[in-house]
């Protein structure tokens, strides 16, 4: 795996893989593999891991959104708003991994044109943002509800029912509603991630110029700084959040509730106590109402079916009620307040702008300012709406799916369906919908499908314990991509630091850690490694967490722990925004903080440094 | 009659008792700046002590003899006066004036005995002739009563320097107008010392303050003799951007056998140790921000951490001057006056290079 020669990573040709992992390239299509056929184009770009969309070995069917995001992200940039000198972010699977690579700048003819066009279109969005952003949300919000009206058959009739042959025929049945039905919710998936991006290139390119005039004004700002001058409040993101609060509140000043909410029964056992007291009833009519769409929040990313959410895991919202119930009672306060947060971002624009030497840069300073506060609250609206409130609706379309192949016979699991991928569904299903319509006693072939499924997820499971390199190729010196440094937080150091990690060194040996100085502090304290999303209910109060990335239905556990430090994320990721908030220290895009870190090791996190120290290692 | 006044009593309508000097201390400390405490030792005590003593009459008439270009009899004159001034004992009032000044400040410093600065501060009327008024008679480490009046006498006779009178000669200022007032200021017994700039002076980053510190009296860190420790710390979001620890071998302090300041070897486990608490290195920062906002422009400030008094009373400001290399360069537009749009244009055109 490792390359012995110094300032580069393997050649994503030729990587070897464990004997676990073997078949895993057919999980997934085939444009998303390393090609003879595209060598040396592959070879002359820079690959990297994928930690934020993809800390975990990729389920087949999840490759959806990163398929959709592969094609809308790049087209804004290349095709629609036409950023002159930037391209795409391409991707590819090394093992059940997925990698990403910013291409290099087109040629210079390209970036003229190109710059054309940007000044023409661009300009028109941030003009008609807020009108933009209203016709956005209605949109987005009725492609959601007609998502969830898809009809999905659980089982298939032994006959089509009278109604739709007499007395008008409706001339096309299950056979062909089942497989239409799941092209319909590929193609709004693929329509929602065109959504997605609408704005949020912009914003980016809002962001990173930004940090350029603050930069020219105040040569040594950290990138902490400046985004502790954009960043605001993830509003929507903070809902699902404030409806616990409120829950909690609620419980707190009826009768009986806060007591069945804060026992040791199961979940369902206390819907079912609660029902029977006027003040529960009355408690559980509240909480179906926050419901849609608040608890569609995914308890993880929203990028992984099994994450699962707030509806489908309901233990979650309910263990986080009964902290915060008990919290109150303590006479605690439990909210947050968003006004607060917005007022310091504002104190430390005004004190920033006040340092300001000329008339002239403050005037230029407000009109940057202005441009991206403009913008940027689309970075901190969509989230939601996609990435949860979407996805969840995705998940639950397709378990129908699952439950029909399932009742069919030809799968043993619902989830199993997660094991093939968006164009491998199609094909079982015309497989179903074959044998329904040749008549009785037809065999469907569900052993080889079963055998598949499992065999896969072996090799995901497997994967679990094989750690990829975190690149590969040659690192370029320069990008000009918005989201690779805002997003992944790539940067030289970064690669060094990854370069660091790949040598002999084996990972006991490391003592120290750099990334992104992203929320000030100092804290030293035991650390909770959460590889997997699973893992949350482990951590205890006190402890410093250490994980690949957060997101936002990670937002109660921050009232719990000292200080947060991730793999991967730059200066406006979940964690650090949150710890911000939160007033911990944090320390972001560490690279390998994970495999370094073991839980019970004494850290000291430096979040105006950006250095993680590991004190003492566990006995 | 006010023959002396507490700094704390002083502000800038002070100036013609208590000279510009000592004023501005005043100022300094009615802005929540900390500086060493002290009194001034009022135009009004020089006045009382030249005519109760007899000696003002003397004075007026030798300098009345006086032919100009004649520069022998210039010298003799200014020796002559000076040495009148100096020889002739402090009558009462103003000497018991400076004894219980000296012995408050004693107290208030909880010392026996504190060591202070006797320096001169010239008055209003003689402020054009400042240089030459003997504003840079300083006496350093100066202990006891008849120290300190010795001390003050010779700054009254700085008044009488041949080029001053020259100079009031020339320009038809007559010299019964020219008044002095003296500070008498704690000095401080400094742990740690040393410089610090309200911009990153290495690249007239205003929004930094930097900070450099080594053990004991800041003359270590001012000349260059020893490689301070250094911190860059945001004026707003107050991140500690650069922490530099060094080894610091040698401190500047005062040896009170031989009455200078001498240098000495830092012991070994103090050596690589940082010389200032972060409690500290935040407290500075609030005070050069609240210097630079009283002066409006700007500063270059010296500050000492005093072992008499605790945290924060101990943080104290010993020299304030406008920073002079980013200040007086003239500086353009940074943003080449360009709107938001023109920016992000600009941003979208650029090829953004990796930082590190």
């Amino acid at each position: 795996m490792v390359d012995e020669k110094a300032g580069r990573f393997p050649d994503p040709h030729e990587i070897e893989f464990p004997p676990e992992l073997e078949g895993w390239e057919e999980m997934y299509p085939s444009h998303y593999l390393f090609s003879k056929e595209r060598e040396g184009w592959e070879k002359s770009q820079f690959w990297y891991q994928d930690k934020i969309h993809d800390p975990e070995p990729m389920p087949p069917l999840d490759l959806i959104f990163h398929e959709a995001w592969q094609i809308s992200l790049a087209q804004y940039t290349t095709r629609v708003f036409c950023i002159p000198p930037a391209q795409g972010i391409a991707q590819r699977m090394v093992g059940p991994y997925m990698y990403i690579c910013a291409i290099n700048p087109p040629p210079d003819e390209v970036m003229g044109e190109k710059a054309q066009l940007f000044e023409k279109r661009v300009f028109y969005v941030f003009e008609h943002y807020n009108e933009i952003w209203d016709k956005w949300i209605i949109k987005f919000k009725a492609l959601g509800e007609e998502m969830k009206a898809v009809e999905i058959p659980h089982e298939l009739p032994k006959f089509v029912p009278e109604d739709q042959v007499l007395p008008a025929p409706t001339g096309c049945y299950v056979s062909h509603d089942m497989k239409e039905a799941f092209d319909i919710l590929v193609n709004q998936m693929f329509k929602g991630w065109q959504y997605h991006f609408e704005m949020l290139n912009l914003t980016y390119l809002a962001y990173l110029m930004f940090g350029d005039v603050c930069r020219k004004l105040f040569p040594g700002i950290s990138e902490s700084a400046i985004g502790k001058m954009v960043a605001g409040a993830y509003v929507s993101m903070f809902r699902p959040e404030e409806e616990l609060c409120r829950l909690s509140r609620l419980a707190v000043s009826s009768r009986g509730v806060a007591d069945i909410l804060k026992s040791d029964m199961a979940v369902d056992q206390k819907i079912a106590e609660l029902d029977k007291i006027p003040d529960g009833k009355h408690w559980l009519e509240e909480y179906d109402k926050a419901k849609d769409p608040w608890f569609y929040v995914s308890c993880g990313s929203g990028w992984f079916h099994y994450e699962g959410s707030w509806l489908s895991k309901p233990d979650i919202p309910y263990s986080y009620i009964q902290s915060y119930i008990e919290r109150l009672e303590n006479g605690e306060t439990i909210e947050r307040s968003l006004d607060k947060i917005e007022k310091e971002r504002d104190e430390i624009v005004a004190k920033y702008r006040e340092l300001i030497e000329s008339d002239e840069d403050r005037k230029a300073f407000d009109d940057a300012y202005k441009t991206v506060r403009t913008i940027y609250v689309f970075a901190e609206d969509h989230l939601f709406w996609v990435e949860h409130w979407f996805h969840t609706i995705w998940f639950d379309k397709i378990r129908e799916f699952g439950t029909l192949l399932v009742n069919t016979g030809m799968l043993n699991e619902v989830d199993d369906i997660f094991m093939f991928n968006r164009y491998e569904v199609p094909e079982i299903l015309t497989e179903v919908a074959t044998a329904w319509a040749l008549g009785v006693d037809v065999p469907l072939r569900s052993d080889y499908y079963q055998a598949k499924a499992d065999k896969r997820k072996k090799i995901l499971e497997a994967a679990r314990e094989w750690t990829p390199t975190p690149a590969l190729g040659v690192p370029p010196e320069e990008v000009a991509e918005p989201f690779t440094i805002m997003l992944w937080g790539i940067t030289t150091d970064k690669v060094k630091e990854w370069l660091k990690g790949m040598g002999e060194v084996s990972t006991e040996d490391v003592s120290e850690l750099k990334g992104f100085a992203s929320s000030a502090g100092v804290a030293e304290g035991p650390a909770r490694v959460l590889k997997r999303l699973g893992e949350i209910m482990d951590l205890q109060p006190g402890e410093i967490m250490v994980c690949p990335n957060t997101n936002p239905s990670w937002a109660p556990v921050f009232g719990k722990i000292k200080a947060a430090v991730t793999d991967i994320g730059g200066l406006t990721c979940h964690a650090a925004i949150v710890c911000r908030e939160y007033g911990l220290p944090s320390v972001t895009g560490t690279g390998f903080a994970t495999s370094v870190i073991k839980t019970g090791d004494i850290i000291k996190v430096d979040g105006e440094t950006g250095v993680v120290t590991i004190v003492e290692r566990a006995g | 009659m006010d023959y002396i006044l507490d700094f704390e009593l002083l502000d800038k309508t002070s100036l013609p008792m208590a000279g510009g000097k000592n004023a501005s201390l005043g100022e300094m400390i009615k802005s929540g700046i900390r500086v060493p405490p002290g009194f001034a030792v009022t135009t009004d005590s020089y006045l009382n002590f030249i005519t109760e003593t007899g000696i003002k009459d003397k004075i007026y008439e030798i300098l009345s003899h006086l032919q100009s270009d004649d520069v022998d009899a210039l010298n003799k004159a200014s020796a002559e006066i000076q040495g009148l001034i100096n020889s002739t004992s402090m009558n009462n009032e103003v000497q018991w004036a400076i004894e219980s000044g000296y012995s408050q400040l004693c107290k208030k410093c909880n010392v026996k005995q504190v060591p202070v600065a006797v320096r001169s501060s010239a008055t209003a009327e003689d402020l054009p002739t400042a240089s030459f008024a003997g504003q840079q008679d300083t006496y350093l480490w100066v202990v006891g009563t008849d120290n300190i009046i010795n001390s003050v006498r010779k700054c009254w006779a700085s008044l009488y320097t041949p080029r001053a009178i020259d100079y009031r000669n020339r320009n038809d200022f007559p010299h019964e107008k020219v008044l002095i007032s003296v500070g008498v200021q704690k000095m401080v017994n400094s742990r740690a010392a040393g410089v610090m700039f309200t911009l990153n002076p290495t690249n007239g980053d205003p929004s930094k303050v930097v900070i450099e510190g080594s053990w004991g009296l800041g003359e270590t860190v001012v000349s260059g003799s020893v490689n301070p420790d250094k911190f860059v710390v945001d004026k707003v979001v107050m991140e500690t951007s650069e922490r530099t620890v060094s080894v610091k071998h040698i401190q500047c302090v005062h040896d009170p056998k031989g009455g200078e300041v001498i240098d000495v070897d830092v012991e070994e486990d103090m050596q690589s140790r940082c010389c200032l608490e972060d409690q500290e290195i935040k407290e500075l920062v609030k005070i050069a921000k609240g210097i630079e906002t009283h002066y409006g422009r700007a500063m270059d400030i010296e500050w000492a951490i005093d072992m008499d008094f605790s945290f924060p009373e101990n943080m104290f400001i010993v020299q304030a001057r406008p920073e002079t290399v980013w200040s007086q360069r003239k500086k353009g537009p940074l943003l080449g006056k360009k709107s938001g749009y023109q920016l992000l244009m600009d941003q979208a055109m650029k090829r953004i290079k990796i930082p590190g």
